[in-house]
């Protein structure tokens, strides 16, 4: 590496291949080469100029757009769901279908008369059902997150800070779930999406402690 | 991404309609994520894939990429260094072939390293390195071009 000639030959080599061994001989050599160091200095200079093509502008709506299209779409996509889930829905949609139906209809039901106050009860009974099947299912996966995070935390290997990086992000994505459930308690669309969330944050906790074994 | 997107695509309007298409494309696809690159990078190459469809569409359309008018483009734009070179840069820039101009994207200005650029672009890695260097090769050519023809 220090034959001069060989150098100079090799520029062209050092700069395509990007090899940082012979990027630096190539340097060293270009101190004392003065066509090298034009040719170097050509090329650093590209390479300067890359920043000026960075571009930022303030697009205060894109975020809300992202949202609302995802919102969108997680709705138009409607996923099969747990099956504890899916039997305490199934109840509460029937119950809301059946409440509203009456309400529109104004009429009762002639076998079991059900009042305003009944219809009321029974809805928010079976909203309670979802509520306990939820945090039950919930509480099932807080705990293989719980057996997870040790194994992350002491990991560094790349697979384990994606697994990471894909937990914040369903995390992150179940939070914002929660806060708009807490504005609609009845949204059965938002229910479906924090279920598939959480569905996906089960299947990512499975499969990093698969793994870890 | 939005600086990724705008130098792939020309304009403000089409970049933010790649953000938003990638995200949703992210979201749809995330159960089929295999933990192989950083979902980062994963997104990336969701970004750039579909910036190249809506180049496509907009190709098969025979639409011109609808570049931003100087005087709004130069808002977006790094405050500093000359204005013409960095004109004459973009031009330059959008004329290069593919993968040359993703490539110099991604590695000069965005700052991924080959092996990321690799993953993004799905290339080996030796191909982002000769990519690189072609680009900057053609780069300076036509730059020193543009130069000579302004003086």
């Amino acid at each position: 590496m220090t034959d001069s000639r060989f150098v100079c030959a090799r520029l062209e080599d050092a700069l395509r291949d990007d090899e940082p061994g012979l990027l630096e001989a190539a340097r060293e050599h270009a101190l004392g080469c003065p066509e090298c160091r034009a040719a170097l200095a050509a090329w650093d200079a590209t390479s300067a100029l890359g920043p000026l093509l960075r571009r930022s502008w303030p697009s205060p709506e894109l975020e809300p757009r992202i949202r609302r299209a995802l919102l969108k779409q997680s709705n138009a996509k409607r996923r099969l769901v747990a099956p504890g889930w899916t039997y305490a829905l199934l109840a509460a949609s029937v119950l809301l279908a059946l409440g509203l139906l009456i309400q529109l209809r104004g009429t009762r039901s002639p076998q079991a008369p059900i009042d305003e106050a009944e219809r009321q009860l029974l809805t928010e009974r079976a909203m309670a059902a979802v509520e306990r099947s939820e945090a039950d299912y919930i509480g099932s996966i807080d705990r293989l997150a719980k057996l997870a995070e040790p194994i992350i935390e002491r990991s560094s290997s790349p697979l384990m800070a994606n697994y990471r990086e894909k937990l914040e992000i369903l995390d992150a994505a179940i939070a914002e779930c929660r806060a708009q459930i807490e504005r609609n308690r009845f949204n059965a669309h938002l229910r479906h999406e924090l279920l598939s969330v959480y569905q996906e944050k089960q299947r990512t906790l499975e499969k990093l402690m698969q793994e870890k074994s | 991404m939005k600086s990724v997107a705008m130098n792939l695509l020309g304009n403000t309007a089409d970049a933010e309609d790649a953000v938003q298409e990638a995200f949703l494309k992210l979201f749809r696809s995330l159960p089929t994520f295999k933990g192989e690159s950083l979902l980062s990078t994963w997104l990336y190459r969701i970004l750039v894939n579909t910036c190249y469809d809506i180049g496509r569409r907009r190709q098969r359309r025979g639409v011109e990429a609808a570049l931003d008018d100087d005087s709004k483009a130069w808002e977006i734009r790094a405050p500093q260094g000359d204005a013409s070179l960095r004109v004459t840069l973009e031009r330059t820039v959008a004329d290069l072939p593919e993968p040359q101009r993703s490539v110099f994207v991604l590695f000069e200005v965005e700052g991924f390293k080959h092996r990321e650029i690799a993953q993004i672009l799905e290339i080996p890695e030796g191909t982002s390195k000769h990519a690189l260097f072609v680009a900057k090769r053609a780069l300076q050519e036509r730059l020193l071009a543009a130069r000579e023809e302004r003086a």
